[in-house]
Formats: C-alpha cells, structure tokens, sequence
C-alpha cells in the first residue's frame, strides 16, 4: 500500500523494526512512517504493540532489530529517553508519568527545568512563571504551583499534555491522552493538535475511539498482533474498515439495550439524601432489581466519590442507605459479604496486583469463594481465571502472565474480569470501558446487559455518552456533588446528558 | 505543605521541651561544655545520616554504613601506624573507601537490579569483614588498640573557637550544602523524582540508574567522613566501629520525617532528627538511667514515630478535604434546587 517510503517528507521512519521482551514477540517487522505535519493516527486491538512501539521509537524501551529514521538522522540501535526527546520526540505515555509530591510546574519541567547560567541550579521564579505562561496559553483550569496530589485525574492529564508540550517537539506523540478527560477537555486537546499541525509539528495518535481517530487524522495505521496490517489515507477508508483491518472480522453493535417497563421491580439499594462534606450533598435516588442505572457528570462532579461512598471506601457523613429494604452502613467487608462489587475507575492504580498473574489477581477477589476454610483450590482458581480470561478476551489468554507485563487495555480487562466472575446482587462500576478496544468493548456491554437480566443491579458511572445511552434504563447527572437532573422514560441522546452535566437544564428538562 | 510544617514544628517543641525537662532535673544539662558535646555527637550520626537521608528519599536503604565506618577507620590506622604520609595526602584516599563501596552497592543495584537491602548488607558483610583482616594486630595475631597521635588527625575531632567542635562544623556545612543540592539543583529533583514514582522518572528522561549510583556513593562518602571525625575523637578505633550504627542513623531520618516510601524528606528535618536523638540519649547519661536501655528507646522511638507520620497523613488528608468544602460553599453560582 505504501511505495513512496523513502520520500523526504517522512519525519520518522521505521524500516523491520521488531521487539520481544524476553520471550514472545511483540512487534514483528513493523515499517510504519510519520509525515511532517500530519496527524496520524496508530490503532490496533489491546495488546497489538501500540504502546510498544511508541515506546521503541521514544527511547523508552530498546528494540531487537530494524532501522529508526528521524529528521534525516539515524537513531542508534540503544537510545535513551533522554536522546529522543534532545531530538524532538515528546510523548504522553498511556501510564501517568507524574510524580507526587512536586507541584504542577515541577511536572512540567521536570528534568528540564531551567537552571540560573550554566549551573544546574534550578531558577525556581522562572520555572513557576513559564509553567504558568504555558498553562495560560492554552486556558486550562490549573495554578503551576498547585501539588500534584491536590488535582483530580483529569487535571493532572492536562499536565502530562503540557509537559510533553513543553518539550519543544517535532512529533508529538500521544497514547490514549483522552481516556481520563471527558468532552470539554477532549475538544481543548484537538484544538491543540489542531494548532500544532498548523505549525507543522507531526502529531501521532492512539486512540481506541473511533469518532476521534477519524476526525483527527489524515492518515491510520493498523497494527495487528504485533504487525502491520496497513498504512491508509483517511479520506480512502470508513470508520467500519479501519475497525474490520484492526481485528479481522466487523462487529455490529448490538440493538439498543430494551428499558425496564415502567412496572418495576423491587427496589434494591435506597440511598436517602447522603452527604460527605466536600464531596458531594443531598444524593437520593433507588436503584431496582436488575436496572441498569447510569451516573452522568463532568469529569470531578462527585460521580466516583459517591460509588466509593456507597461501596464503603469512603465514610458518609450524614444520609441514611437501604439495602435489600434493610438500613446498612457502608463498609468494604460488608459490602462484599453482602453480594455488592465496585469496580473502580483508576485501574491501574487501584485494582491490579502488578507483580502477581493474572490467576491470583482474578483469585484474590475471590478468596471467600475459592478458599472457605482459609485454603486456597489452586483447581477453582484457575477455573476463574480462565473463565474471566475468556470472558473478556485477554491477550495473551496465558492466566500465569504477569499483569505487570500486560498491556494497558488488558490489565483493565482482568480488573474487570475478577469480579465480573463473582455471583453478585449489585455492582458499582466506574468507566468500565476506558482504554479497551472497540471489540472487546461490545463483549463487556454485552455482559454488562446479561448481568442486569439476570437480576443483578448495576450502578454505572461513565463518561462515554454513547456508552450511557446504550447500557442505562435511567440516567442521574450529577453536578458540583448533586444531583442536577433525572433522565427516565424518555429517548436518551448523549447530548441532552452532556448538556445536563455542563448545567444547562432548561432544553434537557423538556423531554422529563 | 502545612502538615510538613506542622511536623516540623511539634518536633521542635518537642526538642525544646525536653530539654528544659532535662535542665531542670539535672542543671548540668544546660552547661556549654554538655550542649557542646551534645553537638559533637549529633554531628557524629547527623554526617553519616545526611547521606542516608538521599537514600532514603531515592526509596532505597544503605545497610552498609557501619562496615564503611569500620573499615575507613581501619584504613586510617594504617595509614598512620605505616606510612609517613601526611594527612591532607592520606585522608583523601581513605575517604574513596566510602565512595568505593557506594560504586558498589550502585553497580549491584542498578546493573542486577537487586534489592538495596540484600545488596547493602552483603557490603556490611564484607566490609567488616576487611576492616577486621586490616586491622593492625600484635605478634600474636590479637588486634592491637592504636593510640592516635598524628597531632594533624586530630585536628578533626578537635574543638575550635569557643569549644564548638569542627565535627559539628562539618555536619552544618555538609547539611546545608546537601539541603540547597536537594532543594535547588536538577540532580537533586531527580532523587525525589526516582524516589516517588521510578518508571515516571524515567519515562520523563531521568536517568534512574545514574541517580541511584550517585545516592549510594553519596552515601558511602558521608560514612567515610563520619569515620574519620569519630576515630580522630576518640583517638584510637577499634575494627567494630560503626557496626550497628544503623540504628541510630535510621533514627535520626525516621524522626526527621524523611519517610521509607521514599520521595519525601529533607535534610533539616534529619538535622533536628539527629540532635534529637542525641538529646535523648544525653538525658538518658545525664538522669543516671542504665544506659542498656537507650537502644530500646531508639527503636521505641522509630516505631512511634512512623505511627505517628501514618496518622497525621490520614487527619490532614481529612483536613484537606474539609477546606475544599469551605472553598466549594463560598464559590458563586450555586444552583438553587
Ligand atoms: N514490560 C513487558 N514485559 C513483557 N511483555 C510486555 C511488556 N509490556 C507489554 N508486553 C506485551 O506486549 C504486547 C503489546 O503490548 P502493548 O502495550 O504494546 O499493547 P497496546 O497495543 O498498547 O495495547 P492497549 O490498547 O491495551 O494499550 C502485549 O501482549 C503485552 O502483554
Ligand atoms: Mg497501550
């Protein structure tokens, strides 16, 4: 498909580059190529070596063989991070790369901070000036010397984005930079790349959002199982092909999820005006048997502060809870032993075992099942493991692979998986799909909607519209910590729940 | 940010509490000559503790201090009892033994990626084990306790102008010189860096390894310089000097508020960690309580202390959330249900 490969447009070139951390491989002879100034876009299932590669090309990792071309000048076999980036490869890794404990502005600069002359003495007055020209530059909502830890998920996205934009780059590289930042933010990050394209900067892409990937970019390429499938121009290929080159096959989504009838069923959880101080005020709402009930907001509107209240996480400090038609007080233990799971939002960082398999990640949720009497049946584990490994399409289906070594989309996958495999009555679930591909993402609201037929009820906290619309038979919006807004019994549309979550009621409550 | 400092400052009352506790049931407490002294031996743990705080914060632990203390003193004997070497010639040499095994330590942790503590204490290991080998012996093969008397040596363990020691001089100088590097210096944001988060360090173009090697070199360097000050002090050294120093110095950074975890900590707060301890162990001499219980003091002391450091994040987590809610019911265009 691609013949003019050796034109001078190219600003990166890869010519049969392969990599295998110790073991199998997981980039197979790739040639791919970046132009100047365009937006590309790289796609591929969990697990087909984006992240990967972007990690060979950015000094992150080494690679096995192949060629690296970029700006005219010949990247060496071994190259560090440090290299790339004096080069002018910037990049914003899938994984945070921030470090607690320093401010936004150290962030932003960190290891490159501007030093008085040529000592290495950090001129802290320049740096905290020039972190806030740049944030002002591009209007986000942060102060440069705000501490990391005192920002939400979002923001602190909006950082990484600065700080691979203060890198001064030729290729700006971003891996799945949307997937904590909710639409307003989403629009700033394009009208970014939008600008840097203007500029003539080369912006490459990873996005498991198709809407996104088409609007972006003038080229796609599709990785699959560690190969190159193609190089397109946008303009030559339809969202439904790039989706059919990336896993082989076409998927259809299923029919609209079928509402509960009006007619309901008993009530499962009650929560009556419940409130924690800075969190979020006065959140009351039912949830039935086997009712799919949405949670909609802005990224920060108390949306994942009340499933973490609720599951016991957090205390409440004032509210009453009913589970089952009996007053219950949150807490973790009970919540398990009651049949209700939680499954949390920063995967990453809250849900996986690193350094265990994926048998024993699965098997720990699980532990009053697989292990009564206080032993472990290694026989049931495995069965878990393999069950929730099938359930989900986990690459590679291998349940003694570290999950420390997984992809990104597959960790969250195993995070899902351990307790999608239990027997639960309610399940609290936060941004279920972030970071998953479009295949597998089928295969989870697919399963989503099994549950709720089979009784189970799901409290569902996303801010993938479509994903609300799809799954939810009602949809509470919360804004600022309340609950701003109710959608039940109408046609759900993504736009009147985003129109809720920014404030604006009026149109939205017509249809109520 | 304020928790830190309120950290800070319940330590120094503490400190200042008591030491007038120890002033009024024993005067002798108060005299120059005892706060001094006192001085002198924070300084001895607050040098060796100044590189173990860099450590601490890089998240690793150096357990091989006190073969490092050991063995630089022994190198030093010899240095004296066999050579006519002059002491700016010979110092110097003796105090690459500390940055030898620091190179040492780095290369197994970073190279093999093996864990600090197994590799550290393995140094420990050998380390004393040299120092006994080296150490200066009579014709029966028993080592020998040699008597100081390069009156250039001594010099170190010396007291100047007013009777402040130059070990205490040292310890200010080194703590203030490492406080600025870690505060104000690239090198010294990529401890914290490598510390609180090592892959994003290093994804953000930090070279983690050179960081680490530097940390444990550092490290061993503090030691050997501890080495030297204490053994002119005393004016002899024996080839167990240092061995179990550990504890002190662990101590002294603990109290100090440099956290295990790492990328967290200071060097003032191992500062006032070290006269601390000091102060406590003093007051432990000064009431005629059996000195046998000062090490079950220290590690009471390092237990609590951790206790303590867990409990307050907790509060001022807690704290922190409830001034987001001030800030939240103050701010304009709340919606009127
Ligand atoms: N550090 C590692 N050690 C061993 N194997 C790894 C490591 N990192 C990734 N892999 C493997 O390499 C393959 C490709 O992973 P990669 O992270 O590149 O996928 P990806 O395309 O970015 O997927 P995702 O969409 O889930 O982020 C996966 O099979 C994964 O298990
Ligand atoms: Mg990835």
């Amino acid at each position: 498909m691609e013949t003019k490969h050796a034109n001078g447009d190219n600003l990166l070139t890869c010519k049969g580059v392969t990599k295998s951390y110790n073991g199998p491989i997981v980039l197979d002879n790739v040639d791919f190529s970046v132009r100047r100034g365009e937006v590309h876009a790289l796609v591929g299932e969990n697990g087909a070596g984006k992240s990967t590669l972007i990690k060979v090309v950015t000094g992150a990792t080494g690679r096995n063989s192949g060629t690296i071309t970029f700006d005219g000048e010949q990247m060496p076999l071994e190259f560090s991070r440090k290299d790339a980036q004096a080069r002018g490869i910037a990049c914003i890794f899938q994984e945070l790369s921030l470090i607690p404990g320093m401010t936004v502005a150290q962030n932003i600069f960190l290891a490159k901070e501007p030093t008085i002359g040529r000592t290495r003495i950090i001129d802290k007055k320049k740096m905290n000036h020039q972190a806030q020209a740049l944030i002002d530059k591009y209007k986000f909502p942060l102060k440069a010397e705000a501490a990391i830890d005192s920002i939400s998920i979002a923001q602190r996205q909006l950082v990484e984005i600065l700080k691979a934009l203060s890198d001064n780059a030729k290729l700006m590289i971003m891996d799945e930079p949307t997937s904590s930042l909710t639409k307003t933010e989403v629009e700033m990050l394009f009208e970014i790349i939008h600008t840097l394209r203007g500029e003539g900067i080369s912006v490459l892409y990873i996005s498991h959002r198709m809407e996104e990937v088409y609007a972006l970019s003038d080229r796609v390429t599709v990785l699959r199982d560690g190969k190159l499938v193609s190089i397109l121009n946008k303009d030559m290929i339809s969202p439904a092909e790039i989706i059919r080159l990336m896993i082989g096959h076409s998927i259809s989504e299923k029919a609209v999820h079928h509402r509960l009838e009006s007619k309901r069923s008993p009530v499962v959880l009650e929560v009556e005006n419940i409130t924690t101080v800075g969190k979020f005020e006065n959140i009351s709402f039912s949830l039935h048997k086997g009712e799919i009930l949405g949670l909609g907001g802005l990224v920060g509107s108390g949306r994942t502060e009340v499933v973490r209240a609720l599951y016991g996480i957090d205390p409440i400090d004032s509210g009453s809870v009913k589970f089952l038609g009996t007053p219950y007080v949150p807490s973790v233990k009970a919540s398990i032993a009651a049949g209700i799971g939680f499954i949390p939002e920063e995967r990453r960082l809250q849900g996986i075992l690193a350094t265990q398999t994926i048998t024993s990640n699965i098997g720990i949720a699980n532990l009053d099942v697989l292990a009564p009497k206080g032993v472990v049946s290694i026989r049931k584990e495995l069965e878990r493991a393999q069950k929730g490994i099938s359930l989900l399409n986990v690459k590679p289906p291998d349940p003694s692979h570290l999950v420390g070594n997984l992809s990104g989309g597959n960790q969250q996958k195993v995070v899902l998986a351990k307790w999608l495999v239990r027997d639960l009555k309610l399940v609290f679930i936060d941004e279920p799909t972030v970071g998953i591909d479009i295949g597998a993402k089928e295969e989870i609201y697919e399963h989503i909607r099994k549950l709720s037929a089979e009784g189970v009820s799901i409290l569902l906290v996303s801010s993938d519209l479509p994903e609300l619309t799809r799954l939810a038979d009602r949809v509470l919006v919360l804004r600022k910590g309340r609950i701003f807004h109710e959608f039940k019994d109408c046609v759900l549309t993504g736009e009147k729940i985003l129109r809720a979550a920014s404030g604006i009621i009026e149109e939205a409550a017509d249809e109520a | 940010m304020s928790s830190h400092a309120t950290r800070r400052l319940i330590l120094l009352s503490l400190l200042v509490l008591i030491a007038a506790v120890l002033t009024l049931m024993n005067p002798v407490f108060l005299t120059a000559g005892n706060l001094l002294k006192l001085l002198q031996e924070a300084s001895q743990t607050g040098i060796v503790a100044v590189g173990f705080t860099l450590v601490m914060i890089s998240a690793g632990i150096d357990m091989s201090i006190g073969g490092i203390i050991a063995l630089t003193a022994m190198v030093s004997i010899n240095f004296i009892s066999y050579t006519k070497l002059p002491v700016y010639v010979f110092v110097p040499l003796t105090l690459l033994v500390g940055v030898a095994a620091g190179f040492f330590n780095g290369f197994f942790i970073t190279r093999f990626k093996l864990p600090e503590f197994i590799v550290t204490l393995a140094t420990k290991g050998i380390l004393s084990g040299l120092a006994l080998v080296i150490a200066v012996k009579d014709s029966m093969g028993f080592v020998q306790n040699v008597y100081i008397q390069n009156e250039a040596y001594l010099w170190f363990g010396s007291s100047t102008f007013g009777g402040l020691y130059r070990t205490t001089i040292a310890f200010v100088l080194l703590g203030v010189g490492t406080q600025f590097f870690l505060k104000n210096t690239r090198g010294g944001t990529n401890i914290y860096a490598t510390g609180a988060n090592a892959s994003a360090a290093k994804l953000t173009g930090i070279s983690t390894e050179r960081t680490v090697m530097g940390v444990y070199v550092f490290s061993g360097f503090c030691a050997s310089l501890a080495a030297i000050f204490i053994s002119s002090r005393m004016m002899t050294a024996m080839p167990e000097l240092g061995i179990g120093s550990e504890m002190d110095v662990i101590a002294s950074v603990v109290i100090g508020g440099t956290t295990f975890a790492g990328g967290m900590g200071d060097i003032w707060g191992t500062m006032i960690g070290s006269v601390f301890l000091a102060l406590i162990k003093n007051g432990i001499l000064k009431l005629g309580i059996s000195p046998w219980i000062q090490p079950i003091v220290i590690g009471g002391i390092i237990v609590l202390t951790v206790i303590i450091d867990v409990w307050q994040k907790k509060l001022s987590d807690r704290l922190a959330t409830k001034s987001k809610l001030r800030k939240i019911a103050s701010a304009p265009g709340r919606r009127a249900a």
